[in-house]
Order: C-alpha cells, then structure tokens, then sequence
C-alpha cells in the first residue's frame, strides 16, 4: 500500500512526536520527585526551608561529604548489595524452577502447593516479623546477612512462582515436547528451551524482587545489627524523632542508594523488552 | 556399694566447685573485658555527645568500643521487644522512655543495687541531684530500671520583640492573656505569613504533648491510675480543648500549617519565623536559637506555660530518656560503668552542649548553662511540678484513642465536649476489655 | 510428559553399546524432575515463613499481656478477633482500606496499561523512558514519602507554590486521602507496567498479523486481540496490586500517621499501631490474619469475575 507515501511518512512523524511529548510528560513526572531530592541534597536545612521554594541555589556538597565520612555507610552499602543479590538469585533459582514443574507436570498437591504460596503472601509481614526473629535466634542466625537473605527469599518467592507459572503456561509445548523427542532430559528441555524463551518475564521479575531487598526496613533492622545492617537502616538515623529530619542526610544518602537501582535497572530494561524472534516460533 | 560411692563423689564434687568459685570470687568487676559494649537506642540528633565525646573517652579508658545503633522508635521497639522477650540478649545497655516501662522494666536489672555496688568508685556522681519526680521516670513498680539521661518539658516558647511590639513586656500568664496575645500577633506578622501560635497538630505521637500542656495548666488530667476513674471529659479538661481548638478553628491564629506537624516540623516552623509563640519541648529553644540552621536565631525567650486563670496554675508534661541495663546482658557491671560515666556531672554539661537536655539540677541551674541557654532554668522550674504522661500499659491504646479526638476538635468537626466524651467512653471500653475495672 | 514409552536415544552414545546403570540413573532423575524443582521452595517456605506463621496465627489466639514472654498468655480462642469485630476504630478502618484499594488498585493498572503501551513502542532513546519510569517504585519508599510530605508543604513546598494556593494537603481529611492515594500509584503504577511490558514485548505476532491482514484498524486489534492475549500478565498484575495495596503501609506512615481525624487510618497503619505503640502483638496478630482472609476473599472475588467475563 504505498498510495501517497508522502502523507503517509509525514503521519508516522507526528504520531511519533505525539508518543515522545506524552513519553516527556510522562519522564516529568514521574522522575520529578527524585530530581527534587537530588536538589534537596545539594541544599543546606536553610535552604531546603526557603520560603518560596528555591529553584536556583547555590549547591553543597556537605550532605555528601557527611553521609560518606559516616563510617557505617560503606559497609551498608556492602551489605545491602549482598542480601539484595542473595535474595533475588535465591528466588529465581528456586522459583523458577518450580513454577515451571507447576505450568508443565501435574503432580499431586500442585494446586495445594500453589494455593499455599499465594495465602502465605496475603499475610503482612508484620504479623511473622518477631516470630521469625524468634526462629532465627534459636537457629543461632540472628544479627546475620544469611538470615535476612531468607526472610526476604520468602517474600519473593511466592511472587516469583506466581508470576513464572502464568508465563510458562502460555508457552507453546511444540519446542519442549521436541526437544524431549530429540533426547534431551526435562532438565535441559526447561534450561535450554524455555528459560530463554521467557527473559522478558525473568527480567520483571528480578526487578520486582529488587524493590523488595533493597528497600525494605522493618525486618533488617530486627535481624541486623550494626556490623550487617543495610542501607535502609543506616537511613533510618536521618529521618529524626523528636528532634527533626536530617533532610540533608536524608536525601543525599536517598540518591546514593536509588542510582545502584536505577543502573540496574537500565541495563535491565534491554532485556525486558527482547520478545521472542520470529525464528524460534517457526521452530 | 556403688551408688554411695556415687553420692560421696558427687557431694566430694560439689564442695570443691563451691570452693574453687569462692576462691576465684573477685569484688566488683569479677567479670572479664569485653571488647565492645553494644547499646542500642533512638536516633534522636542529641546523641552527639554519647557518640563523639563519651564513647572515646571510654575507650581511652578501658579500652572498651562502644557499638551504638541508632534506630527510629518505632524501629527500636520492635528490636526491644525482640530481643528482650527471648532468652539473653546481645544488647549491653538500652535506651529506653517512660511509655515502655510496663513492660521493659521486668528485663531490666535493678539499678539502685547497681548504683550501691558502684557507690565507692564513684564518690561524686551524686544522685540526689536527679529530682525525685525524674528519678520516678525511670522507675516502674518500685524498682529503677535505668538512669534518666535525657529529661524534655513543655515549656513557652516566643519571640520577645514580636511580643513586645504588640504591648506585652512580659509573656502571657493567663490563657486569656495567651488569646489575646495570638491574635494581635498574628494580625502583626500577616504581611510575612507569621501567625501568633505553633501548634503539633499531627495526628502522631506529638499530638497529646501539644495538647497537654494546656489542659494541665487548667487543671485538667487523664485518668487515676488507681480507681480508673476517668477526668478527660471533666469541664477543666474540656474547656482547655476547647480553647485550644478555638484558636486555630475560631480564630485563626495558629498556624494553618499546623494539621501536618508534628516534631519536626515545629522545630523547623520556629526557625522559618511561622509563629511568634509555642508550646513545646524545652530543648528546642537550643534550636530555635541556632544561627546556622534557624532564621530567627537570638529572637526567643521563654518561661512556664501559662495556666489557666493565673499563673500559679501552670502545669506541664515531662518525659524522656533512660539508660540501663538489661537483665540478660552479658557485660552489665561495664556497660554500667559506661552508662554512670555518660550521666555523670562533667559529660552531662557537655552533652547539654551538643543538644542534649540533661536532667541534672546543678545543670540546669549552672549560670554558665542559664547564659548560654535561657530555657534551662526555665525548665528546671517547670519540672517542679511536671506530670509524667501515664505509663499504664493501656495508655497506648488510651492515647490513640484520645488523638482522634483532639484531631476531631482541631478539624472544627466536633465540639470538645462532644470529642472528649466520646474518647471517655472509648476509654471506658478499653478500660473494661483490659479486665482492669 | 510422553517419556514412557519414548526411547531417549543420548548423543555420543553409539548404538549398540549400553550404559545401562547411568541411563537408569538419568531417567531416575528425570522422572524426579517436580520433586527437585519443587522442594526447594517447599522446605523454604515452610521452615522459614511457615513456623513464624504459625506462632503469629497461635499469638492470635493468645490473650498475651506484653510483660509476659512469648509464648506465656492464656489461650483465649477467638476473643482477639472479636475485640477486633466490636472496635468501632477497626470496623471504619476495614471499610476505608476496602474503598482505597479498590480506587487505587484501579488507577493503578489504568495508568500502568498506558504506560505500557505507550513504552512498548521502538522509537530511539526508549530505553532511557522506560529507566526512568522504574525510577519511582526504586526509590526507598520512606524517603520518597519524606519527599512527597514536603513538596505537599504548604509553606516550603512546590505544589501549592505552582498552583497559588494555601492548601494544607495532608490537614484536611479529604485532601490527605487524596495524596496517599496519589502517591501510592505514582510509586506503583510502573510496577503494573513493568508486567503488562513484559507480556506485550512476548505476545505473538501472527495474531497480531493475521488481524491486521483480515483489515482490523488499531483500535480493534487491540481490544479483540492484544487484551485478551495480555490477560494472563493482567490478572498476575491485578492480583499482585491488590494484595500490596490493602497493606500499603510506607505512605501512610510517613505522611500523616493515619490522621487527619483518622481519614487515612489504614488497616495496616492500625495493625501496626496495635503491634508497636499499644505493644499488643496479639491484637496485631489477630488483624494481621484477618487482614489476610480479606485480601483473599478480594482476590477470589476479582478471579471470579474475570473468569465469568471471559466466558461470555
């Protein structure tokens, strides 16, 4: 249908300057907000109550320097990197798997193991945070990184299952089952065959996975103590009780911790979006 | 033959262990060093002292690192909780406030034996300069489950200049005076958006200090702990809600501001220049003044709160800060030698100097102390007769219940009889469900 | 699953020459597959989260008074939940929560759904958009809500800077729930569109296609052919706000402590309250489970009507 291609280009044109000035507004505000932070942590207390806001400033850098110079803060960083990373490979290497076994095999219990995992993440966590705490002590795993770690997998996990379990059973079976035809063991049919098939949906999933290990409060600052904390406890210390919010520590420590993510985000929002090539549905 | 043989040596047994520990029993520190004390607290900005100056000199000491974890309070009773309710702790020295002593006290050591046992090494740490009602703070039950390092009142806050500008020399002593003070201020301060009054009208945990200052003063109160008997709806307490919801509602004299406020944000209303008058904590008057953070550094003095008819009826809240020492803890005779050495008279002064607010009297009294910060002797005369909030493991629920209704008020929703008569009745039905009437 | 009869010939084995023992093993193995994939997660989730669960759902039933351990309150059955039930505060914050999720829920995968689609197309420098709407479900909720109390600042914020106007947001009831919804789904909003992405960037083409060739214009391709091929990522995305919004806890938290008047006194906000300011763990546990048998009461309600839609 090439009739009038002029019309036609020029029509694609404005149809792609109306997506990126939606696309512009949408970045706006959205990202607003952090770049409010970003500003407030290049700003002094008097600065930050400036009345009207201030737009044009001179910045500081004495928000930075303070939240770095605090010692602790290296070492939370460490610490988070290593329960978030601990956390989310641990759900996706078990989950996985297992919402796989749950789309493709029908066992007994499929449908109760399923169920369970659902009902168990409608609790809050509120009601298992000193039960758990309870359990860990008598393990001996209190005030250690392993013991988060598996707080936070057992949040993650049901999410994992639930979410994979929907993605595999809406992949076709063609290229399992002749792969299985071809000799290959359930192992290698769902490594080599499906996993790749689903990154889109892996890559959600780690992301949201993520969100929950790298900012959550509540169960690190029971389980941790000063040598394992993460960096939401760290922050903790800026956000004041009757003695006023360190907006200044608050938000340059804030900026500190969300660029890792949105890093890891970036890199990952490539393979979000990679959907399945035309070659492999063909078979 | 052989089970007498048996009892022989276990008794044979026995004796020499008892004499062995005896001969190996040592005074005082028997216990051996640890490399580090863990205390585990809020994370309050007034620990600067505690963090920068007593933990080095400690260290320099005894050679003993102390590990602090600042924890926001809500996050700090969850981890007290925690760990105190399960058998040992790894927890060295707590910190801990009035409103928890129901249930921390039974984990906590006696802390008048401890101050017995460490009387002769410590000659001048003088414990009768903490005054009776504050040394009741930390008690519970009749035993001290701490030593109070931190004691906060709720005192009168104003900007001397804004007040003298609309005829008053001296700060109002009456409510009626404290009226009509607010609104020749606010109409003063209109063009630069000052109101005459702060107030910490969140619907938080600063609500009821807000709020309590006044209704003492006019000679309201909560409940007897003992009968249970209930005062809050009583006309005494009811006219101070009133005039307290009147002056935003009616008269518009508070900060509109106000509804979202709550510590922070008070401090922060003081500084940016937002109200000319408040009633709040004593430390603030520190950070009021403070000409790196606050744009009306200089401007303030303060005095009691002002009662209800006359001044003699002045009245006001205190509350606050303990250190001590858990039963389950591993290191506790140095960890109260720790705890002794941040509550003694030299770094208390220095702590009062890096935003704390001790509670010793010789401090607050201390002319150098009086120059510096001017609230000092002002709070060392309002803790003359300051009331400590309630500590009744049901006032937890009591003050929720009571927020809602001072927030009913401040909101022009309700009247504050009507407010008030609804939280004695929630308070009723607490008071029952709880078996305690 | 057709393995029984199935010879499995394996590469590298020349006919003729059996193994017998490591084939016997692999296909043991294989024939194990469920039980290896699904143990794991088993045995996790049973020892860690399972045994905290059920000392929670014990508290529940304990009349546990907070100067006693923690396991030594009297049993008292279902007295906790009837406290709940006959608390005026409880019944008005159930009601609330319920309303809130529903709107915010819905909001959410509105705006979530236009942000997919809108972030599904392959213009240049897309990949910079689709970061920056991660952005702000990453950001710590705290500080995010720290952030958003202050912009809603009557004095110091920008809000009512742009708009002229003295309003005190999170004072007046109505307005504080406004803002915590409002927030809510600016946090989460990139978390639906971050699943219905994935499921747009993994549909088919050929349904796609063979609409397009039988002349459906955009629009019906899409309402006839995308959504429904979406449905599964729709329903996980449904689920999973439901279920995190009927706990929403940070904002309010942080914004207002569920006042003004307690308009934004959230089930969660009072659980927590229960929990760790009146320092009853047993009132709290009791409204934890309960909160969890509404959550799933409202996620068997929303499957059953997407379910009874489909079929029509």
């Amino acid at each position: 249908m090439r009739r009038r291609p002029i019309r036609h280009a020029l029509k694609r044109r404005l149809f792609a300057a109306g997506i990126y000035a939606a696309l512009l507004g949408m970045a706006a505000a959205f990202l607003f907000p952090l770049l409010w932070v970003l500003g407030l942590s290049f700003k002094t207390r008097l600065q930050v109550y400036a009345v009207p806001p201030l737009f044009v400033w001179k910045p500081t850098l004495e928000n930075y320097i303070a939240v770095l110079r605090n010692g602790d803060f290296v070492q939370a960083f460490v610490n988070s990197l290593v329960i978030a990373s601990g956390a989310v490979l641990l759900s996706l290497c078990i989950g996985v798997p297992t919402a796989y076994a749950m789309a493709r095999f029908p066992f007994r219990g499929r449908s109760f193991l399923f169920f369970t995992l659902l009902v168990m993440r409608m609790l809050p966590p509120i009601a298992v945070l000193i039960p758990m705490y309870v359990l860990f002590s008598r393990l001996g795993l209190s005030t250690t990184r392993f013991s988060v770690v598996l707080a936070y997998t057992t949040f993650s996990l049901p999410l994992v299952v639930w979410i994979m379990r929907g993605i595999f059973e809406e992949l076709p079976r063609e290229l399992e089952e002749s792969a299985w035809v071809d000799g290959a063991s359930r192992y290698a049919a769902f490594g080599r065959v499906a996993l790749p098939l689903i990154r889109p949906a892996l890559v959600a999933a780690t992301i949201l996975c993520l969100q929950l290990a790298w900012n959550d409060f509540l169960f690190a600052a029971v389980l941790t103590d000063n040598a394992t904390k993460t960096l939401p406890v760290l922050m903790a210390a800026y956000s004041g009780s009757d003695t006023g919010v360190d907006w200044g520590g608050m938000t340059a420590s804030g900026i500190l911790v969300v660029i890792p993510v949105i890093v890891f985000s970036f890199l990952a929002q490539r393979h979000l979006v990679a959907g399945l090539s035309a070659g492999a549905v063909k078979g | 033959m052989a089970k007498k043989l048996t009892q022989t040596r276990r008794r044979f047994l026995g004796s020499a262990l008892a004499t062995g520990t005896s001969l190996a029993a040592r005074p005082a520190r028997a216990q051996s060093k640890p490399d580090k004390l863990v205390f585990v607290g809020d994370n309050g900005m007034w620990h600067d002292c505690l963090y920068k100056v007593v933990a080095p000199d400690f260290q320099k000491q005894t050679g003993i690192r102390v590990d602090f974890t600042a924890l926001p309070v809500d996050g700090l009773t969850a981890r007290l909780q925690a760990e105190l309710n399960g058998s040992g702790t790894g927890i060295d020295i707590v910190q801990w406030t009035g409103s928890y002593a129901g249930w921390l006290t039974p984990h906590m050591e006696d802390h008048e034996k401890l101050l017995a046992a460490a009387a002769s090494r410590h000659p001048d740490f003088d414990w009768d300069d903490f005054m009776p009602s504050i040394r009741g703070m930390a008690t519970w039950d009749g035993k001290l489950s701490g030593i109070p390092y931190r004691v906060t009142t709720g005192i009168f806050h104003y900007q001397k200049a804004l007040l003298e500008q609309v005829g008053f020399n001296k700060p109002p002593e009456t409510f009626a005076e404290l009226q009509q003070a607010a609104i020749a201020c606010t109409k003063a301060g209109a063009p630069v958006n000052r109101y005459g009054l702060g107030y910490m009208g969140r619907q938080g945990s600063a609500m009821s200090d807000g709020f309590c200052s006044y209704m003492r003063s006019n000679g309201g109160d909560y409940y007897d702990p003992k009968t249970w008997e209930i005062f809050v709806n009583q006309p005494p307490a009811v006219e101070a809600l009133q005039f307290y919801g009147d002056l935003l509602t009616k008269y518009h004299c508070v900060v509109p501001d106000s509804l979202t406020w709550e510590w922070n944000e008070t401090i922060a209303g003081g500084q940016n220049d937002r109200f000319a008058m408040v009633e709040t904590l004593s430390p603030y008057g520190s950070l009021f003044n403070d000409s790196k953070a606050s744009r009306t550094a200089g401007k303030w003095a303060w005095s009691v709160v002002p009662g209800g008819k006359s001044l003699a009826q002045s009245r006001t809240y205190f509350g606050g800060w303990s250190l001590g020492v858990p039963k389950g803890g591993k290191n506790q005779e140095w960890a109260f030698e720790f705890i002794l050495m941040a509550c003694s008279k030299k770094y208390m002064r220095r702590s009062m100097l890096l935003d704390n607010a001790p509670p010793r009297l010789s401090i607050l009294n201390d002319p150098e102390m009086v120059a510096k910060y001017g609230w000092a002797p002002v709070a060392a005369q309002a803790l003359r007769t300051a009331v400590l909030d309630p500590r009744d493991a049901i006032w937890a629920t009591m003050e929720l219940q009571l927020r809602t209704g001072i927030s009913a008020v401040l909101l022009g929703e309700k009247s504050a009889k009507a407010a008030l008569d609804q939280v004695a009745s929630d308070w009723q039905r607490s008071i029952r469900r709880a078996g305690l009437k | 699953m057709a393995q029984a009869g199935i010879v499995q010939r394996r590469e590298g084995v020349p006919t003729g020459v059996t193994v017998p023992a490591l084939q016997r093993a692999h296909r043991w193995l294989d024939g194990q597959f469920t039980l290896v994939a699904t143990l794991p997660t088993t045995v996790l989730m049973l020892a860690v989260f399972g045994i905290p669960l059920l000392i929670s759902l014990y508290l529940s039933l304990e009349g546990w008074n907070v100067s006693q351990a923690l396991f030594g309150g009297r049993f008292v059955g279902a007295e906790n939940y009837h406290d709940l039930l006959t608390d005026p505060d409880f019944i008005s914050s159930l009601l609330l929560t319920l309303s809130y999720t529903i709107v915010v829920v819905a909001s959410e995968m509105a705006l979530g759904l236009g942000l997919a689609l809108m972030l599904n197309v392959d213009l240049p420098f897309i990949g910079l958009f689709r970061t920056a709407l991660v952005v702000p479900m990453m950001m710590t909720p705290v500080v995010a809500a720290f952030c958003w109390r202050l912009l809603l600042d009557p004095t110091n914020g920008v809000i009512d800077y742009w708009i002229g106007r003295h309003i005190v947001w999170l004072g007046q009831p109505a307005t504080a729930q406004m803002s915590v919804g409002v927030v809510n789904v600016w946090q989460n909003a990139p978390y639906v569109a971050i699943l219905l992405l994935a499921g747009l960037r993994s549909l088919p083409s050929e349904p796609l296609e063979a609409a397009s060739i039988d002349g459906a214009n955009r629009l019906q391709t899409f309402w006839h052919v995308t959504l429904p091929l979406l449905r599964p990522y729709f329903v996980v995305a449904l689920l999973l706000r439901t279920i995190f919004e009927f706990r929403a806890f940070d904002n309010v938290y942080v914004m207002t402590s569920g006042g003004p008047a307690s308009a934004t006194m959230l089930l969660s906000m009072y659980t927590y309250l229960a929990s760790f300011q009146q320092f009853d763990l047993s009132l709290g546990a009791a409204a934890s489970w309960f909160m969890l048998v509404i959550s799933l009461l409202l996620c068997l309600l929303f499957i059953a009507t997407i379910r009874r839609r489909s079929t029509v």
